[in-house]
């Protein structure tokens, strides 16, 4: 159990570090990516295996990775665009799109709807975990208005 | 009455300083349309690589902040900036540019960031802010082996995530290689995206059917799953439901309706590449 854990570890950076390059991140916050990615994914694995639902697994792994984000984007002085990007990337319900997929065109759509919901659920957890780890606690010193 | 000796090398630095700060008075009045430039710029390439509609809008305030323009109007759209400065004054001036979607970079984003912050703390001049917004102009589509390879080793991780074997992460690291091939080669018609999207998603799960074919057992499933993450719009759909909870409507639309669009393309062609699967293997194989 702990070697599959360790597995997905180095599989989930690598693999947010691999999408980073295509997203043409600056070389020098490679590394800070991979982490962030990392983070959300193992916290959704240890989530799910402790047997929480799929949308609670990934609102909390997407709030934890969002809330490191805005510390990464603090420390390394770069937008947090650049770490919430490649970070969600393991978390994205790409399984859910095949499957809703795969059932339709194989005459199963009683399944289909399952997995269609399901991707909904989660595209939804994770956006609800960006917006609530997006909240700032103090009022915002640089705020600007439209109107001056 | 107090008097002061300064020696003559101070006197010059005052009069140079008076001088330059007369000459930049004397632009700031009468060099509106240069702010307004370099403002649309550096919103526009802000939008143009994948920024969110908050980056931009701030960014665009904090420019005609640091360049004395109160009088100002600015309204962003994911595809769109107009602004208005000076309205109801004697030199009233317009921006409006429409900002196709493009790919996001977010290298381009961090490096105009600075470049706005610099030019607000003043560290550049508006003339140096220009000239290296100019320079963020230039289409930069990265090293294409290094981004093919990125490619599949994204695709190879990502099937292990998600269940797969080494073997697995193996087939898969060259479907996202070829993947990436094949969406750099047909970028370069006029194939119109979506459509792109969809013939590069019939060739995946073909492309994971060939080692079935040959006789090895692996699982279909995971491969396709790892190397359609490539293609998956997350970043856009989690982008258009915070510009909704931001009150940017028509902004969130635009990038629903693409995120959606995207899914429905990936899913039809990997459907269709499935029943032809079906099809041809007979029912063997799927």
């Amino acid at each position: 159990m702990i070697l599959q854990y360790v597995i997905h570890l180095i599989a989930s950076m690598i693999g947010t570090i691999a999408f980073s390059i295509l997203f043409y991140v600056p070389k020098k916050q490679y590394l800070y990516c991979g982490l962030t990615g990392a983070i959300g994914w193992i916290i959704y694995c240890a989530l799910n295996d402790l047997g929480f639902s799929l949308a609670f697994s990934n609102f909390i792994a997407t709030l934890v990775l969002t809330v490191f984000s805005r510390a990464m984007a603090i420390i390394r002085k770069t937008p947090i665009t650049v770490f919430l990007v490649p970070g969600i990337f393991p978390l994205v319900p790409g399984a859910g799109i095949y499957y809703t997929a795969y059932y339709i065109f194989m005459n199963n759509p009683q399944q289909a709807g399952v997995k269609a919901l399901e991707t909904v659920t989660v595209a939804g957890a994770i956006t609800l975990g960006i917006l609530i780890g997006s909240i700032r606690l103090s009022p915002n010193p640089n705020h600007r208005t439209n109107i001056s | 009455m107090k008097s002061v000796i300064l020696s003559s090398k101070k006197m010059e630095e005052i009069l140079k300083s008076n001088k330059e700060s007369e000459e930049m008075n004397h632009d700031a009045e009468i060099n509106e349309t240069g702010i307004l430039a370099l403002t649309t710029l550096a919103g526009e390439l802000l939008l143009k690589n994948g920024s969110e509609i908050f980056r931009v809008q701030d960014t665009i305030l904090r420019i005609l902040d640091a360049c004395g323009c109160t009088n100002r109007h600015v309204y962003v759209l994911s595809n769109a900036i107009f602004i208005s400065l000076n309205e109801g004054m004697d030199d009233p001036c317009t921006a409006i540019r429409y900002v196709p979607l493009g790919t996001v970079n977010l290298s381009r984003i961090a490096e105009i960031n600075e470049i706005s912050r610099g030019l607000c703390e003043g560290r550049f001049t508006r003339d140096e802010a220009m000239r290296k917004l100019e320079k963020c102009k230039k289409p930069w589509s990265g090293n294409p082996l290094f981004m093919t390879i990125a490619c599949g080793i994204g695709a190879g991780s990502f099937s292990i995530l998600f269940g797969g074997g080494f073997a697995e992460g193996f087939v898969s690291f060259f479907i996202g290689f070829f993947l990436q091939v094949m969406l750099i080669g047909l970028q370069r018609t006029q194939i119109p995206p979506y459509l792109i999207k969809i013939l590069v998603s019939i060739f995946i799960p073909l492309g994971a059917f060939l080692p079935l074919a040959a006789g090895f057992s692996l699982a279909f499933d995971k491969i396709v799953i790892g190397s359609i993450i490539p293609l998956v719009p997350g970043y856009v759909f989690t982008t258009s439901i915070r510009d909704f909870f931001n009150s940017d409507y028509l902004s969130g639309i635009i990038h629903l309706i693409d995120s959606i669009l995207t899914a429905v393309c990936i899913a039809v062609g990997v459907g269709l590449a499935i029943v032809l699967i079906q099809r041809l293997g007979g029912g063997i194989y799927l």
